[in-house]
Parts: structure tokens; sequence; C-alpha cells
């Protein structure tokens, strides 16, 4: 049952990885970080992730609250590409009043989005559930 | 340790530093809330403004009561109750570690709130969740002025804060994001942001950051002054009991019986 440092360090196994956080997208904090962050700024990092995170989240019309059917939050994870990376935001679904998600960065040369995405919604699942 | 930390009568966040340098162990009460320290790294911390995080796991459901007073039981005299939940598989490593984060900010920001004046500092006292996931004091300060600057920049009004709230007559129509619209569902012209946050079993800081947004949008404002005060003194009316932490303390272990 790994922590929010072993889940990070986990992703960062990831090929192409070059940093990982777990931020909280409502007060823009970085609970966790490992690796480099894009722009060498952990807070800095966090606080922008947070809000395109909380943009997201609240997007009616992209994620109206129905579109989990049910389950909340209606967003599972954001991805944003750049000429050299893939940025991958994944929400982690507790029982209890929190809201984070794991971030993932990856080098767009080396990194494989599609295997990436699988393993941080596994590892978001994993750190939570067990 | 130094004679500043024991005598604890400056400024909070000054005495923390002064602490943190010392990497000293013991707990630090301020006007509302209760600093625990380890080795100078604040391991948690408590306040009457947010709720506790055996409220926030339990109201939530994701723990059942009596698993968390089981844990509470075995372990607290060794002061690893966390410790606890994850070895007997109640909660994840990694669950306890983002509610206890939630919960050891949320506090802080309250602890530090209200005036920041320290009252004093028990050396030595631990608290009996054990350590989880301590963090520098550097860390817990800045955020939580990042924390007072956020909320100022969403709506620069700290009435929303501590006034009881009420709806403005557009709320009725507004489509809201989910955590939003189960904020404004509870404004009913009594409760205030502490008791909203703990009705929904929420952090009170993110509670705040909604309902700033709600009055940015105009859906909340602070309802209007209750009416004068009676005309004969009331013993203890004026004393701001929800200040002090010990108060707090006896309405959580109150709660906790009741609970049983």
């Amino acid at each position: 049952m790994p922590g929010i440092d072993e889940s990070l360090l986990e992703a960062m196994r990831l090929p192409g990885a070059r940093g990982a956080l777990v931020v909280d997208w409502i007060s823009g904090l970085a609970l966790g970080a490992v690796g480099e962050a894009p722009g060498g700024d952990v807070e800095a990092t966090a606080a922008e992730t947070a809000e395109l995170a909380r943009l997201a989240m609240e997007s009616g019309a992209l994620a109206p609250a129905h579109a989990g059917q049910g389950k909340e939050p209606p967003v599972e994870d954001l991805i944003l590409t750049t000429a050299d990376a893939f940025h991958l935001l994944r929400f982690v679904v507790t029982t209890f009043d929190s809201t984070v998600f794991l971030f993932l960065s990856l080098d767009r040369a080396d990194g494989n989005l599609a295997l990436a995405r699988i393993r941080l919604a596994e590892m978001a699942d994993r750190m939570v559930l067990g | 340790m130094t004679a500043a930390a024991a005598r604890a009568d400056g400024s909070a966040p000054a005495l923390l530093d002064t602490l943190a340098a010392d990497r000293a162990t013991g707990a630090l009460t301020t006007r509302s809330g209760i600093f625990y320290l380890a080795a100078g790294h604040v391991v948690h911390v408590e306040s009457a403004h947010s709720p506790a995080l055996g409220d926030l796991l339990t109201r939530s459901g994701a723990l059942a009561p009596a698993g968390w007073w089981e844990a509470v039981e075995r372990a607290g005299a060794r002061q690893r109750v966390g410790r606890q939940l994850v070895d007997s598989g109640r909660l994840t490593a990694g669950a306890l570690e983002l509610a206890h984060l939630g919960a050891l900010f949320d506090a802080a920001y309250f602890a530090l709130a209200h005036d920041g004046t320290a009252l004093r500092f028990r050396p030595g006292v631990a608290h009996w969740l054990g350590a989880v996931r301590p963090v520098p004091v550097a860390t817990v300060l800045r955020e939580s002025y990042r924390r007072r600057a956020l909320l100022d920049r969403i709506h620069p009004d700290p009435a929303v804060d501590t006034a009881p709230l009420t709806r403005t007559p557009d709320a009725g129509q507004a489509v809201l994001p989910p955590r939003r619209g189960r904020a404004l569902a509870l404004v009913d012209g009594g409760r205030t942001a502490a008791q909203i946050a703990s009705a929904l079993a929420h952090r009170t800081f993110h509670t705040l950051v909604e309902l700033r947004r709600l009055a940015a949008d105009g859906l909340v404002a602070p309802a209007p002054p209750a009416p004068a005060p009676p005309v004969h003194p009331v013993p203890g009316a004026g004393r701001a009991d929800w200040d002090e932490p010990d108060t707090a303390l006896l309405r959580r272990l109150l709660d906790a019986l009741e609970a049983l």
C-alpha cells in the first residue's frame, strides 16, 4: 500500500519521466514532489497545474456534473502536449474530502503517453484504495 | 531549548521559526489552534475552526467511527494511531497521508489566521496521532500566507469567512460546479463557513474558497448583524469561547462520547 512518495517514485520509473507531483487543485499546494518540475519551480508548477485542473473540473460544457455518471469528479485526467513534453494530470478519487491529482511530466521523445496514462490511473487508485 | 521558545510570548510565526531552528519537540498553542512539533517539523495541527482528521475520515464514510476509535484506543498511548490505521488495513498509507496533510494545512491556516499570537509552548508534548508526514515549519507558514492571499484574490471580504451567510435572490437559478453547489445548498442565513464545512465533512479552507467564489458571483453575502445583545449581561458572553482550543477539545470529546 504505497504512500505519496512511493507513488511518485513509481511514476518516475515510467519511460521518459521527468518529474511527478501530488497537487491539491483547490489550494494549489504541492503535497509531494519527485524529480524535476517543469520550469524548475515546484510551487509555481503546482499553482499553475491546479488552475488548469480547476478550470477543467468546473467546466460546465466539457464536464457537467452528470458526465461522471454519478461518479465524482467528472474529469478523470488532463493531457497537455508541448513541443518537447507530455504533461499528464490524473485526478485521485477518495471517499474523504481531498481534492488532489497526480501530475507527471514526460519527455516527449522518450515518453509513452498511452502507457503513462494507464499506469498513472492505476497508481492513483492504488495510492488510496490499496 | 532557548529561553524564547520556553516563554512563548511572541508572534506564532516567529516562535515557530525559532522552534524549527532549535529542532524542538512539543506543542505550541495559539489563540485558535495547537501546533505539534517533532524535531523542529510540524507533525500535526489542530484548530477549533477546522474539522479534526477523525471527523474528516469518519463523517465522510472513509472510515467507520468504531475503526477510528479502536485505533485511538490501541495505539493512542504509544502515539502511533496513524500507523495503526495503516497497519490494520483500515486505510492505505496514501489515503492517510492525503487526509492528514489536508487536515494539517487546513488547521494551520486558522491557527495562524486570527491574531497569530503564541500563548504557550509545552516542551516534549506529542500528539497521539504520531508522525504521518512531517512538514517543515517554513512550508506551513508560506502556505498559510499564500492561502490568505488566494482568498483575497477571489473576493476581498473576510467577513465571508466568519459571519453567518445568506443567499441572494440570484442564487436560485445559478448552475454551479458540484462542490460549490453543495456549499451553497447549506447556506441558510444562520450557518457560518466553519459550520458549513463541518456539515459537509469538508476542510474549512476549501469551503471558504467555494464560499468566496459564491460571494464574488453575488450569490452569497454575509447575513445582516444579529439583533442587539440582551440588556442583562450573560456570564461568559463577550469572551470568544470558540477561540479557545481547550473548548474545542472538550467539544470533540463530547462528540466522540456521543458517537460511542
